[in-house]
């Protein structure tokens, strides 16, 4: 059974169509990279998939894990194991970031039939994790976001990745904003949480990002539509040859 | 609607019924206060919405309910009050039940010389010269209807002086317990604190109700801070939900003094927090924040007003609410610059959650400047939670109404945050989680 199964989804934001049939299917293990040109729809599959109120599904199904995922609300999707990193990280003042991440882990753990980390647990849990993201203590008490760099902000983001374990990951446009430096941090957490049972969806207009995590499978969106699908090397010719085609062939 | 004679005169009677037997009755000035106060209410009425700082709080309750002057304080007990931090805070502890002060319940031991704390009925007996220069000077009874029907009731409540240099090791704590019985039970305390010279204390004041019918409780609090003092004053108004809490606060402020007000409401059928602070001195600085916390009906109203009289002093003001049900939320903020008073530094914000497509905010910041070199700002702020922060926490994992509390409190945090007391400012916290958990739950929906 695939990880991550959508079957001709259609979706609309303000009864305007942008999904229009779109099919993927992810495998435990597999890195899958999106990319399209602006206005394809990657960002709407991305809160699609994680639930985000006003974005209406008008046919097709997602199987996650066996489980109809259109079926749950956001919360209890990220319970389930599906992660959305965001392309526009949220500032949140008056929340810090360390009771931010313990809320949410905990909500998962318990979910699973775990115990909830007491305080001083957690943070031994959530200092290692961020050791190797050069993520400071300083940050963790810091409002959620809150006058973070771009670079900081990408960092939260795959640390909350790393603490709360998900089954599938979706980076959205995780490579806007950063410089090289920036990207290879995060791109070296994102690998180090590689393995053979989570799948990993990188949604990126540039092939940049895909040059650090590197993909099993390419596919290009265009339309609401995957057009293609190919290996890696499919990155490399979109950056030759643009988007222009695609937008022709559906046009 | 209350207009003035008819509603009005239940009340009037009362004051003028009782007033030869008072304390104090026969001294000249405080029988000329008394009148003044009864002439200025009975010239004025219950306040109208007319009245420009009664636009949006209608005092009908005044109107349709025989509230009665109590008499004598019941013999009720210490009640464990909702916040613990401050409870068990080394205090000096000033208890009044129904407004009457009891002393077998205060804790006055150790309190510095040329400090006093008080009843003032006492002082009013022992040494009306000492209050003679403070005691109504402050007050502008065509101003504020009930502090003119306060006045005419002049007798139970709080005094404190604090002398020149002197700077109180411990706060303060006034406990206020209305026990209103079968109700409807009226109280009307008067407080009055004096710091001297350089001065320095911290006040808390606590209203709770114990068990029983309706209550009205029309409190005035006189403030005098004389040139260099700093008076920390934080209020809990926690009354029951049959009670109108009406509060009115003046305060005085000399050259180079510090007045640092927050007020939690979350009580009341109505509270009412007004304050009107006059920086007579330059270089005085007023903050007078505050939180609110409304369900149901209630009518939640925070009134300021500063007036800038000297130059080079700065005020800030931050009020933020949270409404839910049918509840409204007040803010008239009025802050006047005279035209001596150059170099004024004056901000007011109101910001109100609505949580509730029924619950209302009618706020009114207004400046009114007659100097030319001044720094001012005012805003008024309403909505509805965020959608990108609230998706953002769901997107983690963490359950709606939980998402919902944590961003409502740390809504409110901000504001908390400025308290310089962290057993207040923890408490304060603490009793706004407590509100969530009652309010914000699955019954509530999507707000």
């Amino acid at each position: 059974m695939a990880l991550l199964e959508i079957r001709n989804l259609h979706a609309t934001v303000d009864d305007k169509p942008i999904l229009n049939g779109l099919d993927l299917t992810i495998g435990g293990g597999e890195v899958h990279a999106i990319m399209g040109p602006n206005g394809s729809g990657k960002s709407t599959l991305s809160y699609v998939l994680s639930g985000r109120d006003g974005y209406e599904v008008t046919d097709g199904e997602v199987l996650f894990d066996g489980k109809n995922l259109l079926e749950m609300e956001a919360d209890e999707r990220a319970r389930e194991g599906v992660f959305l990193a965001f392309q526009y990280p949220v500032e949140i003042p008056g929340v810090t970031s360390i009771t931010f991440l313990r809320t949410a882990v905990n909500a998962v753990r318990e979910h699973h039939g775990g115990s909830p980390f007491d305080a001083m647990d957690f943070v031994k849990y959530i200092r290692e994790k961020a050791a190797g993201l050069n993520v400071s203590d300083d940050m963790l008490k810091r409002a959620v976001n809150t006058g973070f760099s771009g670079g900081e902000k990408k960092r939260m983001e795959i640390l909350q990745m790393a603490a709360l374990d998900p089954k599938l990951a979706i980076l959205d446009e995780t490579d806007s904003g950063l410089d090289i430096d920036a990207l290879k941090v995060v791109a070296d957490g994102v690998n180090a949480m590689r393995n053979e049972e989570r799948g990993l969806l990188v949604i990126t207009h540039y092939q940049r990002l895909l040059d650090y995590i590197v993909p099993d499978h390419v596919h290009v969106l265009a339309k609401g539509r995957i057009v293609k699908s190919g290996g890696k090397e499919l990155a490399h010719e979109l950056e030759e040859s643009g988007y222009a085609e695609f937008l022709e062939d559906a046009a | 609607m209350p207009d003035g004679s008819g509603h009005m005169q239940p009340y009037l009677d009362q004051a003028l019924e009782g007033a030869s037997n008072l304390v104090g009755s026969g001294v000249d000035w405080i029988d000329a206060l008394r009148r003044a106060g009864a002439d200025a209410f009975g010239t004025h009425g219950l306040p109208k919405r007319r009245d420009e700082y009664w636009r949006y709080t209608n005092l009908n309750a005044l109107a349709d309910e025989a509230f009665r002057l109590a008499n004598g304080a019941p013999a009720i007990g210490l009640p464990s009050l909702p916040h613990k931090l401050v409870a068990e805070l080394a205090t000096y502890r000033m208890v009044l039940v129904n407004g009457r002060l009891r002393p077998d319940l205060c804790a006055l031991d150790g309190l510095p010389d040329d400090v006093l704390v008080s009843g003032l009925e006492d002082l009013m007996a022992a040494a009306p010269a000492r209050l003679e220069p403070y005691l109504g000077r402050i007050i502008r009874l065509n101003e504020m209807p009930m502090a003119a029907l306060n006045t005419a009731f002049l007798r139970d409540g709080l005094a404190m002086f604090v002398g020149d240099g002197i700077v109180l090791d411990k706060p303060v704590h006034l406990i206020s317990i209305t026990a209103p019985g079968d109700g409807p039970l009226m109280v009307q305390p008067r407080h009055l604190v004096v710091m001297g010279k350089g001065a320095g204390a911290t006040l808390i004041e606590t209203h709770v109700t114990a068990e029983g019918g309706s209550s009205f409780n029309n409190i005035v609090a006189e403030l005098h801070l004389d040139d260099g003092a700093k008076l920390n004053h934080f209020v809990f108004q926690e009354e029951a939900e049959a009670s109108v809490h009406l509060s009115g606060t003046a305060v005085a402020m000399g050259a180079d003094t510090t007045y640092d007000s927050f007020v939690l409401q979350s009580g009341g059928a109505i509270g009412r927090s007004e304050i009107h602070a006059y920086l007579n001195g330059t270089g005085g600085d007023c903050r007078l924040d505050g939180v609110y916390l409304a369900s149901g009906k209630q009518v939640v109203d925070n009134t300021t007003f500063v007036e800038h009289a000297a130059p080079g002093c700065r005020s800030r003001q931050v009020y933020k609410g949270v409404l839910d049900g049918q509840s409204r939320g007040v803010f008239q903020g009025k802050v006047h610059v005279l035209r001596d008073a150059q170099q004024t530094d004056g901000h007011q914000l109101s910001r109100a959650l609505l949580l509730s497509p029924r619950a209302e905010i009618d706020a009114r910041p207004e400046l009114e400047i007659y100097a030319d070199d001044v720094k001012c700002s005012h805003g008024a702020t309403a909505g509805e939670l965020d959608d990108d922060s609230l998706f953002y926490l769901l997107s983690r994992g963490i359950p709606r109404e939980e998402a919902r509390r944590m961003l409502i409190e740390a809504f409110l945090a901000e504001a908390i945050a400025e308290i310089p007391l962290e057993q207040v400012a923890e408490d304060f916290t603490t009793h706004v989680r407590q509100w969530l958990a009652q309010n914000v739950g699955n019954a509530d929906g999507q707000g």
